[in-house]
């Protein structure tokens, strides 16, 4: 297997990795050299983005019951002052 | 002095809702998320008069119930970490020469117009899809994600190698993407 010729498995897998930490220059050719032929795998990069920004977005809005909030205000009166 | 800035008779009508709602998608379980708000008040209400008003009371109860959500991690790290094995369920996206499958391979999800895009179908889809991950994936997805933790903290937390981890988020982006095309995109 030629050295520059990498898989869809390893570049997705570089693509991850290159979030987190600094990719070899090895690495770095092999990553850029398949995403230019690659539409899959350029799609797996936009669309992971996408998702890890959307989940960093704060997008609940849960609310407790009356009953717990009840309880949770009991526990803390119970504790000593 | 410090106790004047605090408020503890409003904590529960004011920030209740606010912490669970912070603390819901970081742990992915109601009863577990309410234990840690119920904590977060007692802790607080234990540690008043160190309160030195340097930050709002919102922050340091925020503050405080993120530390309970990181620590509950850590506890947890021993259960639900396990040996990273060589195989993973996502290597079914890949053929034997290692490119997508035509099954598997990503469709196109119409970025382009992001603000096109229904957040609240995505959210609901994506909450299910989180469901789906081993407890771990979940466990580093939160954290990463939600905690502006760097990946150092991460790993320490867990007590997983950085090479671990990465194995284990990029397993986790590869399920979770399948997943909501499975289920968000075809579906529309």
């Amino acid at each position: 297997m030629n050295l520059l010729n990498i898989s869809c498995k390893k570049a997705t897998y570089l693509v991850s990795k290159k979030e987190e930490s600094r990719l070899s220059w090895l690495e770095r050719i092999q990553l850029r050299g398949h995403m230019t032929i690659c539409s899959f795998c350029r799609k797996f990069e936009q669309q992971t983005g996408f998702i890890g920004r959307m989940i960093g977005h704060d997008h609940v809005h849960a609310t407790l019951t009356p009953e717990t909030k009840q309880k949770m205000q009991e526990a803390l009166l119970n504790e000593p002052s | 002095m410090a106790q004047a800035l605090l408020n503890p008779d409003k904590w529960i009508s004011e920030y209740a809702d606010a912490l669970y709602s912070y603390t819901l998608p970081r742990v992915n379980d109601t009863a577990l998320a309410e234990d840690i708000v119920q904590e977060t008040f007692l802790s607080a209400w234990k540690a008043r008069d160190s309160f030195k008003g340097e930050a709002s009371e919102k922050s340091w109860l925020f503050t405080i119930c993120k530390n309970k959500i990181i620590d509950h991690y850590r506890k947890k790290a021993r259960d639900i970490v396990q040996p990273i094995s060589d195989n993973a369920a996502t290597d079914v996206f890949f053929d034997d020469a290692e490119h997508w499958t035509q099954q598997d391979k990503p469709l196109d999800w119409g970025l382009e117009q992001e603000q096109a895009i229904d957040k609240k179908e995505f959210y609901k889809v994506l909450e299910g899809c989180k469901k789906k991950l081993q407890e771990v994936q979940r466990a580093v997805f939160s954290m990463k994600y939600l905690e502006d933790l760097d990946s150092a903290q991460i790993c320490k937390a867990l007590g997983l190698t950085s090479s671990n981890y990465w194995v284990l988020i990029h397993r986790a982006k590869l399920q979770l993407r399948a997943c909501l095309e499975k289920n968000w995109i075809n579906s529309k």
